[in-house]
C-alpha cells in the first residue's frame, strides 16, 4: 500500500510522528530537569531555583533550531566532506587540551566564546558520518573482508581511544566504538569476521569482570576494577563506587509502582548525584514510578521505530547507513542509561537522550534527529522495493503521514 | 543502453542493499525491544522485591539540616549582686575549603582563596602559610577552625566584608564578593571575673554541661540551660524553611556568700600563709587553712574559704604552688592528679580532722542536757588521768587545779571533760553526737562534702578511753562544716540550721524562680543549755585560752582547739578556733581551722585565735554589728591604721602580694 504524497511530493515528506515524540521526550525532560534540579539551583545560586531549567531550556531551542536547519540539508553534501569530518572531530577533542577546563579532576569541556561544549558529543555525529561514508563506498565484498572491518573499525578506533585518553571520558569512547561496530554489523551481511570480534570483545570483557573479582582482595584494583565490584554488590561499597548507584536504586524501588508523584522525589535532595543528568531516569521512576519509568522506555521504543522507518523508503545506501548511526547511537546511550540506573551493568556516567541536563548532549542528538528527518525527506515511495512482511508498518505510515 | 541499462541495475542494486540494510536495522530495532523489555523486567523486579525497604532506606537518611543553638549558663553572683561567675559570647571562626574552592572554579582564578585568605590574616591574624597549605591539603573540608574564641567585637570588624549592602550604600560599603565561605560559631565560655576569689566555693566548668566542684557542679542542671535548635525542613513547595526552637538559657544563682566578707577572710588567710611560709620547715604557711563565716541564725554561709587556693579562669595552673621540676616529677609518678584534686576539693567541706578542744563545749552541752551534769561541780586536774590503763595527758602537763565547769572550758582542760564524760557516759555521748550531725553530712548545697559515718564512734568501737578522748575532740573525725554548724546551734538557742550558700535561683530574665529560706532542721538543745554554753564560751575569751581572738570593740565568745593529727607524737596539730559574735546575742559564727601551722612549735591555738580576730575586725564592721565596749587609745590607734590598709590600700596590697608570689615562684 503507497502512502500518499505530502504536500509537494516525497522531497517534502516529512516525519510527523517523530517530531512529535522528539517534542514529547524534550518537554518531558525539561519538566524533569526542573524537578531534579530545582532544590539543588536554588541551593547553588541564590534561592534561583530556575537556574538549570533556564540553560536547558535556550540548549533545548538552539537543538530545535539546528535540527530544523539540518534537516533541509541534503544528506549526501556530508559524504563528501567526510573526511573533513573526521579530521575536525579529532582536533575536538585535542582543543580540550589547549582550551578546556578541569572539572570533577576530568577535561572534557571545551570553553569558547563563554560556552562550554562537549566534544565527545560532536564526535558522536562525526563518527556516524564518516563510517557511514566509508561503508556505502564499500562493496558488499570488501565490507566483509577483514580490510573492509579494519577499515571501519580502526578510525573508530582512534577516536576512541582519544576519548578515552586525553578526555578521560569510558562512555563515549564506548558509545563511539559500538556506534561504528553496529553501522558495521548492520551494513555488512553475515559478516562473520566482526562477529568474531565482539565475541572476543566479549570473552575478554567477561575475563576480565572474573579477574577483577578474583582480584578483589588484592586491593591494588584501579577505580574502574572498583566500579565493577560495587556493581556486584553495591551495598558493600556504599560509601564509595557503590553509593550513586544505591542511591539510585532506593530511588527506583521506593517509587513504587505509580510513583511518589511528580517533584515529590526525595533523592534528589541530595543523596543521588548527578540527578538532573546521569542518573534522571532513577527520579523518574522515584516520581512516577514504574509507570513512568515504562512510559519513557515506551517512548523510546517509538522513537527508535520512527527513526528505523526513515530507512524503510530511502533508497540510498548512505542516507540508510546515517539513520542506522543515529539508531545505533539512541539506542545504545538509552540502553546504558537505564541499565546502569538499574544496576544492571557497572556505572558509567551516560546521559539520557533528550531528557538528561547536559548542553551539547541535547543539541547534538536533535541534529542527529535533524539528519534522520532529511533522510525522510528523501523517500522514495514509488522506487523503494515493496516493504517486506516482517517489517510491514504500512498503518503507522499512514498516520505517520496525517 | 548498454549503459543506461548498467546504471539502472547499479541503481538497482544500491537499492537492494539499502533495502537490506533497512531490514538489517529492522532487526536490530527487534533486538533492542528485547534489551528494553529485559531491563522494564528489571525495573519491575527492582520495584516489587524492594519498595518498602527502600522507601525506608531513603527516609532514614533524611537528616534534616539542624544546628545546636547553645544555651547560655546561668551566673553565679553573690549576695550584692557581684557576679562571680558567668558566661561570654565568644565566636570561632570558620572556614568552608570546598565552598571556597567551588568559588575559584566557577570564577576560573584564585581570587576568592587570596581575598579570603587575606582577610582572615589581616583581621584575625591568622597565619597565611597554614590557612593555604590546609586549603591545599583537605579541599573538601567544610569545617575549618582558623581560630577559637574571638570576641563579638573581633567578629564585628569582619562582618561588614561578608555583608551584601542594601542598593545604593555599595560604594560606602566595606563588602567584597570574593570572601567566600567565613563563617561564625557563637559559644559561650565561662569566666570567673574575680579570677581565685571563693574559687572553693563556686567550682569550675570547663566546658559546657560539665562542672567539677562548689555550685557550679551541685547546681550544675540549675546552670545549664537548656540547648534550642535551629532546623530546617522541606515546605510543601520544596523550599527550605526554617524553624528556630530557642535555647533557654540557665537559672542565675544568688548566693549567700558576700564577695567583700570572702575577700577580707581569703586576705586575711593569705596573709597567714605567705608570713610563715618556709617558716619551720619549706613550704607554705601551714599545710591548709580555712575558715568559714556564717550567720548564726539562719545557717546561711557568708563566706568560705580556704588557702592554697587557684584561679578559677586557669584551674590547671599548679605553677602558684610548684616548680615546674616538681611538677615534671609529679607527672613521672602520677601523683598530678592527686595534687590537682587537693588543690580543688573544699577544705572546708572536704576534708576531715580532729576538731579538738572546740568539742568541749559539745560534751559539756550534752552533759548539762542529760543532767549528768549539773554545771556547779568542781574537778582537780593534776596534769593528766589514767583512764582504762591509759594516761592520758592534758595540754596543760602541770595540771590545772581545781576548776569549775565554766573554768574547764575556759582553760580548756582535757581532765575536767574527762570525768565529765566518765558520767555522761558511752550512750548519751553517741545520741548526742548524732543530734549534733557529727558524723552525717550537713547537706549543704556544694558538691564534694565527705561522708564522714565511718570516721566517728559507735556502739562497739566506743571504750572507756575512746570516750575519754573524744571528749576533747580527739579520735574521731569532722569537717569543718559539722562544726561550724553544729557550733551556731550551741550558742543560738539550739536551733540547728542547715548550712547553706544559694539563697535564690533567678531565671535568665531575672524573675525569682525558687528562694531558698534558711531551713531549721532541730533543736538540738534548749534554750537554757545554750544561755549556759553561751557563757562558757565567752569566758573562754575573756578569761581564757582564747583571750587574743578578742577583736577590738567587740565581745565575743569562742572556743580554742588543738588536735594531735595522726599519727600520734610527731608534733603535728589541728589548731582551731570557732566563735560568734556578738556574745550575747550571737549573729555570726566564725571558724577558723589551721592545718598544720609552719610553726617550730604548733600545739598552739594563737595562730587560730589571731587569723580570727583579724577577720572579725574586718568583717565586724562590714557587717553592721555595733561594737559593744570603749576603745582604749591604743586599740584606737590600732584600728585606724588597719582601716587605712582595709579601705584604701586593698588594690594596691593585693598587687604588692602578687609580685611578691611572683618572686617566691621565680625564686623557687
Amino acid at each position: 500500500m503507497q502512502p500518499k504524497k505530502f504536500l509537494f511530493g516525497n522531497k517534502r515528506y516529512f516525519d510527523f510522528s517523530l517530531l512529535f515524540i522528539v517534542l514529547f521526550l524534550l518537554a518531558f525532560g525539561l519538566v524533569m530537569v526542573f524537578s531534579t534540579s530545582s532544590y539543588a539551583s536554588s541551593l547553588a545560586h541564590d534561592g534561583d531555583g530556575l537556574f538549570f531549567l533556564r540553560r536547558q531550556l535556550i540548549s533545548v531551542a538552539v537543538g530545535l533550531f539546528m535540527m530544523v536547519v539540518v534537516s533541509f540539508i541534503p544528506f549526501g553534501i556530508y559524504k563528501r566532506f567526510a573526511l573533513l569530518i573526521y579530521l575536525a572531530s579529532i582536533l575536538c577533542i585535542l582543543l580540550v587540551l589547549p582550551l578546556g577546563r578541569t572539572i570533577n579532576g576530568a577535561r572534557r569541556w571545551i570553553y569558547v566564546f563563554g560556552m562550554s561544549i562537549q566534544p565527545a558529543e560532536i564526535v558522536k555525529i562525526g563518527i556516524i558520518i564518516f563510517t557511514a561514508t566509508l561503508l556505502s563506498k564499500m562493496s558488499n565484498k570488501e565490507r566483509t573482508s577483514w580490510k573492509g572491518v579494519l577499515l571501519t573499525l580502526i578510525p573508530a578506533g582512534i577516536i576512541s581511544a582519544m576519548l578515552y585518553f586525553i578526555t578521560t571520558n569510558l562512555s563515549s569512547a564506548i558509545i563511539v566504538a559500538l556506534i561504528a561496530a553496529c553501522m558495521l554489523m548492520i551494513a555488512a551481511p553475515k559478516c562473520y569476521k566482526l562477529y568474531i570480534l565482539l565475541a572476543l570483545a566479549g570473552i575478554g570483557t567477561v575475563a576480565l569482570i572474573i579477574l577483577i573479582v578474583k582480584g578483589a582482595g588484592s586491593g591494588s584494583l584501579g577505580f574502574r576494577g572498583e566500579r565493577i565490584l560495587a556493581w556486584l554488590n553495591p551495598e558493600a561499597y556504599a560509601d564509595g563506587k557503590g553509593f550513586q548507584i544505591l542511591q539510585s536504586l532506593y530511588g527506583i524501588g521506593s517509587g513504587g509502582i505509580w510513583g511518589k508523584g511528580l517533584g515529590k522525589s526525595m533523592q534528589k535532595l541530595g543523596f543521588l548525584p548527578e540527578a538532573s543528568n546521569d542518573m534522571i531516569f532513577s527520579i523518574i521512576c522515584e516520581e512516577l514510578g514504574l509507570f513512568g519509568g515504562l512510559a519513557v522506555i515506551l517512548m523510546f521504543i517509538l522513537l527508535l521505530w520512527r527513526i528505523r522507518d526513515a530507512s524503510v523508503y530511502c533508497t540510498d545506501m548512505f542516507g540508510n547507513l546515517l539513520v542506522t548511526g543515529v539508531f545505533a547511537h539512541i539506542a545504545i546511550q538509552v540502553i546504558i542509561n537505564i541499565a546502569v540506573a538499574s544496576n544492571s551493568i557497572p556505572n558509567t556516567g551516560m546521559p539520557l537522550p533528550f531528557i538528561s541536563y547536559g548542553g551539547s548532549s541535547v543539541i547534538f542528538i536533535l541534529m542527529e534527529i535533524g539528519l534522520v528527518m532529511n533522510v525522510a525527506r528523501h523517500s522514495d515511495f514509488k522506487e523503494a522495493p515493496a516493504p517486506a512482511p516482517a517489517e510491514d508498518k504500512d498503518g503507522e505510515d499512514n498516520e505517520a503521514e496525517e | 543502453m548498454v549503459k543506461s541499462s548498467n546504471k539502472k541495475a547499479a541503481k538497482s542494486a544500491e537499492r537492494g542493499r539499502a533495502r537490506s540494510v533497512s531490514n538489517r536495522l529492522g532487526v536490530f530495532f527487534l533486538a533492542v525491544l528485547l534489551v528494553f523489555v529485559a531491563l522494564s523486567v528489571r525495573l519491575f523486579f527492582i520495584t516489587r522485591d524492594n519498595s518498602a525497604v527502600y522507601q525506608q532506606k531513603i527516609l532514614s537518611q533524611q537528616i534534616y539540616d539542624s544546628q545546636v543553638i547553645n544555651a547560655k549558663r546561668g551566673e553565679i553572683v553573690d549576695a550584692n549582686g557581684t557576679v562571680l561567675a558567668a558566661s561570654k559570647e565568644v565566636y570561632n571562626v570558620i572556614l568552608d575549603v570546598k565552598q571556597l574552592r567551588l568559588k575559584n572554579e566557577s570564577n576560573g582564578n584564585n581570587i576568592a582563596q587570596t581575598t579570603t585568605v587575606e582577610a582572615l590574616v589581616n583581621i584575625f591574624g591568622a597565619d597565611r602559610v597554614t590557612v593555604n597549605k590546609y586549603i591545599e591539603a583537605v579541599p573538601d573540608s567544610q569545617y575549618y577552625v582558623v581560630k577559637r574564641g574571638i570576641t563579638y567585637e573581633e567578629m564585628s570588624r569582619f562582618l561588614p566584608l561578608i555583608t551584601k549592602p542594601e542598593e545604593g550604600n555599595l560604594e560606602q560599603s566595606l563588602y567584597n564578593k570574593d570572601i567566600t565561605g567565613v563563617w561564625f560559631e557563637k559559644y559561650y565560655v565561662r569566666y570567673y571575673p574575680q579570677n581565685s576569689l571563693a574559687c572553693d566555693v563556686i567550682g569550675f566548668s570547663l566546658s559546657d554541661g560539665n562542672a567539677s566542684y562548689g555550685l557550679e557542679e551541685y547546681y550544675n542542671d540549675v546552670l545549664t540551660g537548656t540547648a534550642g535548635r535551629r532546623y530546617g525542613y522541606l515546605s510543601d513547595e520544596a523550599l527550605m524553611e526554617t524553624t528556630t526552637i530557642p535555647a533557654t538559657d540557665g537559672n542565675t544563682l544568688v548566693t549567700t556568700i558576700d564577695a567583700n566578707i570572702q575577700m577580707m577572710v581569703e586576705k586575711r588567710l593569705k596573709a597567714f600563709s605567705d608570713q610563715y611560709k618556709d617558716n619551720a620547715r619549706k613550704g607554705l604557711g601551714a599545710n591548709n587553712i580555712g575558715c568559714i563565716v556564717m550567720r548564726a541564725n539562719t545557717g546561711e554561709v557568708l563566706a568560705m574559704a580556704s588557702y592554697p587556693n587557684y584561679n578559677l579562669n586557669d584551674p590547671m595552673d599548679l605553677s602558684s604552688l610548684y616548680t615546674e621540676e616538681d611538677l615534671k616529677k609529679m607527672s613521672e609518678e602520677g601523683t598530678l592528679r592527686d595534687a590537682y584534686d587537693a588543690l580543688w576539693k573544699n577544705y572546708c567541706i572536704a576534708d576531715t580532722y580532729e576538731p579538738g578542744s572546740v568539742m568541749k563545749p559539745f560534751t559539756v552541752a550534752m552533759g548539762l542536757e542529760t543532767g549528768t551534769i549539773k554545771g556547779n561541780e568542781s574537778y582537780f586536774c593534776g596534769g593528766s588521768l589514767v583512764v582504762a590503763n591509759h594516761e592520758i595527758a592534758c595540754h596543760n602537763t602541770n595540771g590545772d587545779g581545781w576548776l569549775t565547769v565554766k573554768g574547764a572550758v575556759a582553760q580548756s582542760c582535757n581532765v575536767a571533760l574527762m570525768q565529765m564524760v566518765e558520767k555522761i557516759g558511752a550512750k548519751n555521748f553517741l545520741d548526742y553526737q548524732s543530734v549534733f550531725n557529727i558524723g552525717l553530712r550537713t547537706n549543704i548545697d556544694l558538691a564534694g562534702e565527705s561522708r564522714t559515718d565511718a570516721l566517728v564512734f559507735n556502739e562497739k568501737t566506743l571504750n572507756a578511753s575512746e570516750l575519754a578522748t573524744s571528749s576533747f575532740g580527739q579520735g574521731f573525725n569532722v569537717t569543718m562544716i559539722q562544726m561550724a554548724a553544729g557550733y551556731a546551734a550551741l550558742v543560738n538557742g539550739g536551733y540547728y540550721y542547715e548550712p547553706h550558700v544559694v539563697s535564690k535561683i533567678l531565671s535568665s530574665s531575672g524573675s525569682v524562680v525558687k528562694n531558698i529560706e534558711p531551713r531549721l532542721i532541730k533543736q538540738v538543745i534548749s534554750n537554757n543549755t545554750s544561755d549556759i554554753i553561751r557563757d562558757y564560751c565567752n569566758a573562754v575569751v575573756t578569761d581564757g585560752t582564747g583571750w587574743r581572738a578578742k577583736p577590738a570593740g567587740y565581745a565575743i565568745g569562742g572556743k580554742t582547739g588543738t588536735a594531735e593529727t595522726v599519727p600520734r607524737g610527731n608534733g603535728e596539730y589541728v589548731v582551731s578556733f570557732a566563735c560568734h559574735v556578738p556574745a550575747d546575742n550571737p549573729e555570726i559564727i566564725c571558724y577558723v581551722v589551721i592545718d598544720r601551722p609552719n610553726v617550730s612549735k604548733q600545739e598552739d591555738a594563737k595562730y587560730s585565735s589571731i587569723v580570727s580576730k583579724q577577720i572579725l575586725t574586718d568583717i565586724l564592721p562590714y557587717l553592721n554589728i555595733p561594737m559593744t565596749e570603749e576603745l582604749t587609745d591604743a586599740q584606737k590607734q590600732e584600728l585606724e591604721e588597719l582601716d587605712l590598709s582595709v579601705l584604701t590600700n586593698r588594690g594596691e596590697e593585693s598587687e604588692d602580694e602578687e609580685k611578691k608570689e611572683e618572686g617566691a615562684t621565680n625564686g623557687n
